[in-house]
């Protein structure tokens, strides 16, 4: 925890400032997680505030202390994949679009200010992000928290409440349809271009 | 064996994702547009409620007032004397039943003929 729980128990009761502490420790740590989850920066901030707005709302909710953080999790989860579905609805890909990012990327690049670290870690990003773009946005999700993220099985299982079993089962399929996208990828083929069958809801 | 190699890789390609994408700082505005939206959800939540009582209010006063018009005709209702079959009677003359073949005719009663 980075908070006691007196501060989410105060925070609880109406106080604004103990609210803005706990907004203060996780701050950080949810807007980068979100900033995989939706690979897109320019959003992410967004995204972070809608997380904490309703963790806000729901936090008369909460009873005990070991629960805070998945369910943290679980409301970053959800906000994440909403924000999944609302773009993939719109799903164009114009230049007015490109992350902030990628502009910025670019504006360096053609400056030829870019080390090439940073062109390495580019790379890894788009090449990521397509591969990820192979699978649906539930599994996008629950890929980049296990793989990406670091979460173990039993922290996941309290975030989604399901049990361990359905997700190896989830996470394997997941995986290995982008190990395919990965090998298509290697082979010269798009990720994008090699669509299996998604899978719907958890559980 | 490739396909060995190529889930070596991928592991590789997750671990240097988060390298790839760093937790990024808030901007200066993120907790006043927090509070904002927060704000704005109150409000939001305020007008409902309020909007949620008077609708309560006007519910329970049309209800009243069916009320008080089930109750008030049957206070001005003339008040009923005597037994049900004095009554029955009373609105109903034996001359009616027996006109309807409900009551047989008596010669000798001349309230029958």
């Amino acid at each position: 925890m980075l908070v006691e729980f007196e501060q989410i128990q105060k925070a609880q009761a109406g106080d604004d400032a103990a609210f803005n502490q706990v907004v203060g420790a996780y701050r950080k740590r949810i807007l980068g997680t979100i900033a995989r989850l939706i690979g897109r920066p320019e959003d992410v901030e967004d995204v972070g505030q809608e997380v904490f707005l309703r963790l806000y709302y729901s936090l008369d909710q909460l009873r005990t202390p070991e629960v805070f953080e998945p369910w943290l999790y679980r409301l970053t989860v959800n906000a994440s994949y909403d924000y999944l579905r609302k773009q993939r609805r719109r799903n164009e890909s114009r230049m007015s679009d490109l992350s902030e990012q990628q502009v910025m990327m670019a504006d360096a690049a053609a400056g030829g200010k870019v080390s090439s670290e940073d062109q390495r870690q580019k790379q890894v990003k788009e090449l990521v992000d397509s591969l990820l773009g192979s699978v649906s946005e539930q599994d996008r999700i629950l890929l980049t928290l296990k793989e990406v993220e670091g979460l173990s099985l039993k922290e996941l299982e309290k975030i989604y409440s399901v049990n361990e079993n359905a997700l190896k089962v989830r996470l394997f399929r997941a995986r290995q349809r982008v190990l395919n996208a990965f090998e298509a990828t290697k082979g010269g083929a798009k990720p994008g271009g090699r669509k299996e069958k998604k899978y719907g809801a958890m559980g | 064996m490739e396909r060995w190699d190529s889930e070596k890789e991928l592991d590789a390609l997750f671990a240097n994702y988060k390298a790839a994408v760093p937790d990024p700082d808030a901007s200066v505005n993120f907790m006043p547009e927090l509070w904002g939206k927060i704000e704005a959800r109150r409000s939001i939540t305020l007008h409902v409620r309020k909007l949620t009582q008077v609708f309560v209010g006007a519910a329970a006063a049309l209800c009243l007032l069916f009320a008080m018009f089930e109750v008030v005709p049957s206070l001005t209702r003339p008040e009923l004397h005597g037994t049900y079959v004095d009554v029955l009677a009373a609105a109903h003359p034996a001359d009616n039943l027996t006109a309807l073949g409900i009551v047989p005719h008596d010669p000798t009663d001349p309230n029958t003929k």
